[in-house]
């Protein structure tokens, strides 16, 4: 997009029913100041106070997960391409609210996480809820992450998580994960 | 013993933690860049208090958290099992879970917590939202 014409980037906005989007680079205060607008927004409209709440926490957590996770990456050279890739989207699709992330992934991390997510999707709501219980019990890790928010996420979830890994070069994909409350 | 009280923000609840009453409270979000560090004074406190309790003394813990991060449920779930320790050795422990009657995530998550704990008095208290 080379003019000031914001047009077709507001079109495929609206289209995409996208209330809010974050891309770039998460810092705490971002996720606290984008959590209160979206609050806001959602007290705005007619949404019970349940739904409120879980379209909040499942921004949150993504949110975090992207931080916590690009921060433990961006040690490296590649700091700010890392930090630059973070994104949040929450999105309106008739009487549901879509709850999406992503970021780029060392390839090295992929196969532990597909298999995680892999088995969260297996499961129930009772069987989801006994690894919730399991994974409560496991120490917190210091730098953040407690191994709770994705099982957490699908917990809340009305669907199974979606998740996608796009190829971007040697050594990262693109990790991508959808959540429907 | 001194009280410890930490104001709230936007992300981290407000704490008051009073030994001469023995009440505990904490009320509001928490959802901290760092949830171990924050909760580090919190765990301090309350070691020191709860080895400092009289056998069978009476502790109140009133709860009004209205969302908990992952990483701060787990740290809730590490301050409820000290307190369920002190209750194991005779302590009086009530712990009251307060959550809004529209706030179904927060009532789960007492619910999660009641179902680990057997020695303290768990009580799960609904209460009509405040208005704006």
């Amino acid at each position: 997009m080379s003019t000031l014409d914001l047009t077709r980037l507001q079109d495929e906005l609206r289209h995409q029913g996208i209330l809010m989007s974050f891309s770039g680079p998460f810092s705490h205060s971002i996720i606290e100041e984008l959590g209160k607008a979206i609050r806001h927004y959602l007290e705005s409209t007619e949404v019970a106070g349940s739904a409120l709440m879980d379209v909040f926490a499942v921004y949150i957590e993504q949110a975090q997960n992207v931080r916590n996770y690009i921060s433990r990456l961006e040690a490296g050279p590649e700091k700010t391409r890392l930090a630059g890739s973070g994104i949040v989207v929450i999105a309106q699709d008739e009487q549901r609210y879509v709850i999406s992330s992503g970021n780029l992934l060392d390839r090295t991390d992929a196969p532990a996480l597909t298999a995680h997510l892999e088995r969260l999707r297996s499961l129930d709501k009772a069987g989801l809820k006994a690894l919730y219980k399991e994974q409560m019990r496991q120490p917190l890790n210091p730098q953040g992450g407690a191994g709770l928010g994705l099982i957490g996420m699908a917990r809340k979830s009305a669907a199974p998580l979606e998740y996608a890994l796009g190829d971007v070069d040697e050594r990262y994909v693109f990790f991508s994960l959808r959540v429907v409350i | 013993m001194d009280s410890l009280v930490i104001e709230e923000s936007r992300s981290s609840p407000a704490i008051r933690l009073d030994a001469g009453a023995r009440g505990l409270s904490i009320s509001g979000e928490s959802y901290p860049e760092n949830a171990a560090a924050f909760y580090a004074p919190v765990f301090a406190w309350l070691k020191t208090f709860l080895a400092e309790l009289e056998p069978a003394a009476m502790v109140r813990v009133d709860l009004a958290v209205r969302y908990l991060n992952s990483s701060s449920t787990k740290v809730m779930l590490n301050f409820l099992d000290l307190l369920e320790q002190a209750a194991q050795d005779g302590a009086q422990v009530i712990v009251n879970w307060r959550y809004d009657s529209d706030n179904e995530s927060i009532l789960e998550c007492g619910q999660d917590f009641s179902e680990e704990l057997t020695a303290l008095t768990f009580n799960l208290v609904e209460q009509s939202q405040e208005p704006p």
